[in-house]
C-alpha cells in the first residue's frame, strides 16, 4: 500500500503583533507596529500508509491544530512539502477535498437551522454522490452510528454526543479514503465515545479507511491507534507505536504501600536505594508509593514486609498518561 | 453545471429555513421599506426647495432611484458578506467551508443568500414605472436586454467593491467597520455625477465606481445621449471589478490564518 | 466610578488597535461630506438662502453633523442583542457593575477615540477643502459642547432601549436597522429639520430624533440664537431624562424574565 500522507520539512510560521503599553505606546502602534514570528510548525516530516490509524497528539498551541489545517487545504504552508491522497491539498483544494473527510469537535459542519437530513442531502449534492452510493453507503453509517431518529430534527435542538454522531455521518457521506478528526470526543460521555471509537474501528475495517486524529484523549488513542506522533513546539518528539513508547518509557511499576504506623521517608530510603527506587507519599494515611523498576519488583516487597508490618499492597502499571506526561516533563523521546 | 445544481440545492434549503422564522421575515421586508422611504423622502424634500438639481428634474432623480434599487436588491440577495470578517474569519466557519469541494466564495455566497432582499426590485420598478409614466419615456424592445446587461453590471460594482473589501480581513487582523460606512458612499453615485467636483466625480467612476449603479445606466433609460458612452461602460466595469475582487479573494486565501491561533 | 474610567480606557485602547479601520474612517467620512457638500450646493444652484441658511451655513452644517455623528454613534444596541442571543448576558450579569452603564461606558470611550482621533482630524481636513464657517464666539462652543453630550446620552438611551428589546423578540436584526434609517432621516443628520413641510415638522416635536443631530449642528452653526438655543437644550435635557423610565422598565422586566427562564 502506497502512502497516503507524505509531509517532508513541513512549516508554518505565523505574525504575532505585540502592541505596546499605555496610551502612548497604542498610538505610536497606528503608525508602526512590533512583530515577531513564531513558528507554530517546525520543519517536520512523516508518511502515513494507507489503513493506518494514527493519533498526532500535543498540548494545546503544540502545532497539532495547525498541521491538520494544512493536511487538509485550510493553511497554506510557509515552506516544505505536503502531499496528501497524491495531490497537494492548497494548490487543488476543490478537487483534493473531495477524497478527504474531516471532523472538528469544537466547530459544527452541519447547517444550524435546518434538519439533519437536509444539511445531508446538500452535502451529497455538494460531493457529487450519486444516489446509489449514498443508499448502500449511508444506510449502514445511520443505523451503526443509531442517528436514524435524529434526522429530522434541526441542528441546534440536539445534545452535542447526538450532534457528534450526526458530525461524523456527515464527514462520511463521500466515502472518503481518509479522515481527519481534530478533537472528535471532546466532551462527549463515556457511552458515546465508545460508540464512537468502535464505529471509526469498523470503517477502519471495513474500507481500509485511513483515519488521523487528534486528542486530548489518552484512552481515544489506546482505543483505536497503533501508531502516534508526538508533537511539542512545532517539532514532532516522537513518532512509532504505542507499544514501542510503553516499553521504552513505561517499563517499571508503582507498589503502594499502607503501613500500620507512621513512617518517614527516612527510614523507607535507605532499604531500598540500592535498587533506585523513588517513595512519594500516596493518599492514605501512613501509605507510600515506590516507583519500582521492573526486574526488582519481589526484591522490594520482600525487603519492605520484612521490616514493616504492612496493612495492604497494591501494585500498578504506569499510564500511558503518565508516560505521556513524563515524555513532555523531560523533553525528546529517546526510541 | 454542477454550480448551477449546488445553487438551487441551497436556495431550496434557504426557503426552508426561512419558514421557519416567518415573523423575521415581515421585520425584514418592514425595514428594507422603511430605508427605500428615506431615500425617497429626501428626494422630495429636497426638491421641495428646488426645481432642478444641475438640470435634472425631481422625476428623473426619482427614476434612478427606482433603476438603483434592482441592482442593489440582486447585490442584496447574493451578496450578503458585510458580516464575512466576523462570522467567517473570527468565529472560523471558513475552517469548514475550506474543507468543501466547491469554491468558498461560491459556498458563502450561497450561505448568506438573503431572497428577501429582492423585494427592493419591486419597489424599484414601481418607483421607476412611476417615474417613467410622468416623464413619458419611450421604450422599445431592445431596452429589455439593455436593461438587464445594466442591472447585472450594477450589481457585479457592487458585489466587486464590497467582495474586495471583504478581503482586507485576510491581510489585517482588525476587525473592520468599514463595510457599513461604504454603504452610505455607495448612495452618492445616485445623484447627477457633474454636481460634484472632479475628486469626488472620478473616485465614484473609476475607484469606487457606485455612479454606474445609478446615474450611469439611467441616463440611457432617461435619453440623456452625453451619458451614453458611460451607460454602456456599465456592464464592462462590472465585469472588471467582480474579476478583480476575484483575484483579491483567491489570493487572500492563500494568506488565510485559521481562527483560533 | 473607577470601574467605569477603567472601561471607557480599555475602549480606548481597543479602537487605538484596529487602525485599518483608523485610516479608511477619516477618509470615509471626509468624502461623506464632500459629496454632501456638493449635493447641497447643487441644490442651492445660486439661491443665496434657504429656510435662512446660506450655503456656508449649510456646508458647516453638513461637515459638523458628520463630525458630531462620530462621537455620538456606537453599536452597543447591536452588542447588546448579540449578548443576550448568545446567553453571555447571564454571566454579564452576576458581574459586580451595572450592565447597561458599562455598555455607555464602552460607548463613551469608543465616543471619545473617534472624537479626538477622527473627527478633529477630519474637522481640520474638510476645513481646508471646503468654505467652512466657524464661530468665534466662545459661547457657541460651550453651548455645543453640551448639547453634543446631550446626544450621545439620547442616542445611547436609544440603543439600550432598542438592545433590551432583545429580550423579548428573538431576532431584532431588522429593528436595529429600522431604527438606524429612522435615525438617520429624523435626527437631521442628512436634511435639516426646518427643511420639512411645516406639518412634519409639527409631528418631530414629539419625538426625541431631533435632539440628536439637528440642534447641536443648529446651534454650532448659530442658526440657533438667543431663546432658541435654551430651547434647543432643555428639549434635549427633558428626553435624556424621559428616555430613562422605559429602559428603566423594559430592563426590570428583562431581568425577570432572565431569572425565570435562565436565559
Amino acid at each position: 500500500m502506497g502512502n497516503v500522507i507524505e509531509v517532508e520539512n513541513l512549516r508554518k510560521e505565523f505574525k504575532a503583533y505585540s502592541s505596546r503599553s499605555g496610551l502612548m505606546g497604542a498610538f505610536r502602534d497606528l503608525f508602526t507596529r512590533n512583530y515577531k514570528i513564531i513558528q507554530a510548525v517546525h520543519d517536520i516530516s512523516f508518511t502515513v500508509n494507507q489503513g493506518e490509524m494514527v493519533g498526532y497528539i500535543g498540548e494545546n498551541g503544540a502545532g497539532k491544530s495547525t498541521t491538520i489545517k494544512m493536511l487538509t487545504g485550510i493553511l497554506t504552508p510557509t515552506a516544505g512539502k505536503v502531499s496528501v491522497n497524491g495531490m497537494n491539498p492548497h494548490k487543488e483544494r476543490e478537487a483534493f477535498v473531495r477524497t478527504i473527510g474531516v471532523v472538528f469537535g469544537q466547530r459544527s459542519q452541519l447547517w444550524w437551522d435546518i434538519a439533519v437530513q437536509e444539511s445531508f442531502r446538500l452535502l451529497k449534492k455538494v460531493y457529487r454522490v450519486s444516489d446509489s452510493d449514498y443508499k448502500e453507503h449511508m444506510e449502514h453509517v445511520i443505523e451503526t452510528l443509531d442517528i436514524g431518529p435524529l434526522l429530522d430534527k434541526p441542528v441546534r435542538k440536539l445534545s452535542l454526543g447526538q450532534r457528534m454522531r450526526c458530525e461524523l455521518a456527515a464527514a462520511l457521506i463521500h466515502n472518503p479514503p481518509l479522515l481527519f478528526l481534530d478533537e472528535p470526543t471532546i466532551g462527549l460521555d463515556v457511552l458515546v465515545k465508545l460508540k464512537i471509537r468502535e464505529f471509526l474501528k469498523e470503517i477502519n475495517q471495513k474500507y481500509n479507511t485511513t483515519i488521523l486524529l487528534t486528542t486530548h484523549d489518552i484512552s481515544d488513542i489506546e482505543a483505536l491507534c497503533d501508531r502516534v506522533i508526538m508533537l511539542d513546539e512545532g517539532k514532532i518528539i516522537y513518532d512509532g507505536s504505542l507499544q514501542r513508547l510503553k516499553e521504552n518509557w513505561g517499563e517499571g511499576k508503582q507498589i503502594q504501600f499502607t503501613f500500620s504506623q507512621e513512617i518517614t521517608s527516612a527510614e523507607l530510603h535507605p532499604l531500598t536505594a540500592a535498587w533506585g527506587v523513588k517513595w512519594s507519599r500516596g493518599e492514605q494515611d501512613n501509605s507510600w508509593i515506590a516507583h519500582v523498576p521492573k526486574a526488582h519488583v519481589s526484591e522490594i516487597i520482600s525487603c519492605i514486609v520484612n521490616h514493616y508490618e504492612i496493612q495492604d499492597l497494591n501494585l500498578y502499571e504506569i499510564s500511558t498518561e503518565e508516560i505521556i506526561r513524563n515524555i513532555y516533563e523531560e523533553g525528546v523521546a529517546h526510541g | 453545471m454542477f454550480y448551477l445544481s449546488v445553487f438551487f440545492q441551497y436556495m431550496a434549503q434557504y426557503i426552508k429555513t426561512k419558514l421557519q422564522y416567518r415573523t423575521d421575515l415581515l421585520v425584514e421586508f418592514f425595514s428594507d421599506l422603511m430605508s427605500q422611504a428615506v431615500n425617497l423622502i429626501f428626494i422630495l424634500v429636497v426638491f421641495g426647495h428646488t426645481d432642478l438639481l444641475h438640470g435634472w428634474t425631481r422625476d428623473e432623480m426619482i427614476f434612478i432611484y427606482g433603476f438603483f434599487l434592482v441592482p442593489f436588491a440582486l447585490f442584496g440577495a447574493f451578496f450578503n458578506i458585510w458580516d464575512f470578517n466576523e462570522r467567517y474569519i473570527v468565529r472560523g466557519e471558513l475552517d469548514r467551508v475550506l474543507t468543501r469541494p466547491v469554491h468558498s466564495l461560491f459556498q458563502i455566497i450561497l450561505e448568506r443568500m438573503e431572497l428577501e432582499s429582492l423585494l427592493g426590485a419591486v419597489t424599484g420598478f414601481i418607483i421607476m414605472g412611476y417615474a417613467g409614466s410622468r416623464l413619458d419615456l419611450d421604450f422599445h424592445w431592445y431596452d429589455v436586454p439593455i436593461f438587464l446587461l445594466f442591472v447585472i453590471g450594477g450589481m457585479f460594482i457592487y458585489a466587486g467593491v464590497f467582495i474586495a473589501l471583504a478581503t482586507i480581513s485576510f491581510w489585517s487582523d482588525a476587525r473592520s467597520s468599514i463595510m457599513p460606512m461604504m454603504y452610505n458612499i455607495s448612495n452618492y453615485g445616485r445623484y447627477p455625477i457633474d454636481i460634484y467636483n472632479r475628486v469626488i466625480r472620478y473616485i465614484l467612476t473609476w475607484v469606487l465606481p457606485f455612479a454606474f449603479v445609478g446615474v450611469y445606466p439611467s441616463a440611457y433609460f432617461l435619453g440623456k445621449k452625453e451619458w451614453y458612452v458611460y451607460s454602456f461602460l456599465t456592464p464592462v466595469m462590472g465585469v472588471a471589478f467582480f474579476v478583480l475582487a476575484l483575484l483579491l479573494w483567491n489570493a487572500g486565501i492563500k494568506r488565510y490564518r485559521g481562527a483560533g491561533n | 466610578m473607577d470601574k467605569y474610567m477603567e472601561m471607557i480606557r480599555i475602549r480606548f485602547l481597543m479602537m487605538l488597535a484596529y487602525r485599518t479601520n483608523y485610516y479608511t474612517g477619516i477618509l470615509i467620512y471626509c468624502i461623506n461630506i464632500g459629496a454632501y457638500y456638493f449635493l447641497w450646493s447643487a441644490i442651492y444652484s445660486g439661491k443665496s438662502s434657504i429656510q435662512g441658511m446660506s450655503i456656508e451655513k449649510m456646508a458647516t452644517y453638513v461637515a459638523i453633523s458628520w463630525m458630531a455623528r462620530a462621537f455620538y454613534f456606537n453599536n452597543i444596541d447591536r452588542e447588546i442583542a448579540m449578548e443576550i442571543r448568545e446567553g453571555q448576558v447571564a454571566t454579564e450579569l452576576i458581574r459586580p457593575y451595572n450592565y447597561l452603564g458599562m455598555k455607555t461606558m464602552q460607548g463613551l470611550g469608543e465616543g471619545i477615540f473617534r472624537l479626538l482621533f477622527l473627527s478633529l482630524p477630519g474637522v481640520v481636513i474638510t476645513a481646508l477643502l471646503l468654505p467652512l464657517h466657524f464661530s468665534t464666539d466662545i459661547h457657541t462652543w460651550m453651548y455645543f459642547g453640551l448639547s453634543i453630550m446631550l446626544s450621545f446620552i439620547i442616542n445611547s438611551e436609544l440603543n439600550l432601549l432598542a438592545g433590551v428589546i432583545a429580550f423579548f423578540t428573538l431576532n431584532n436584526e431588522g429593528l436595529l436597522r429600522a431604527k438606524r434609517f429612522i435615525i438617520d432621516l429624523f435626527s437631521g443628520l442628512i436634511l435639516p429639520i426646518s427643511f420639512y413641510p411645516d406639518w412634519a415638522q409639527e409631528i418631530m416635536k414629539y419625538f426625541p430624533f431631533q435632539a440628536i443631530s439637528y440642534i447641536p449642528s443648529m446651534i454650532f452653526t448659530e442658526s440657533f440664537q438667543g431663546q432658541a438655543v435654551v430651547n434647543g437644550l432643555l428639549f434635549q435635557v427633558i428626553w435624556s431624562v424621559v428616555l430613562l423610565f422605559p429602559i428603566y422598565m423594559l430592563w426590570k422586566a428583562a431581568k425577570k424574565r432572565l431569572v425565570i427562564q435562565g436565559g
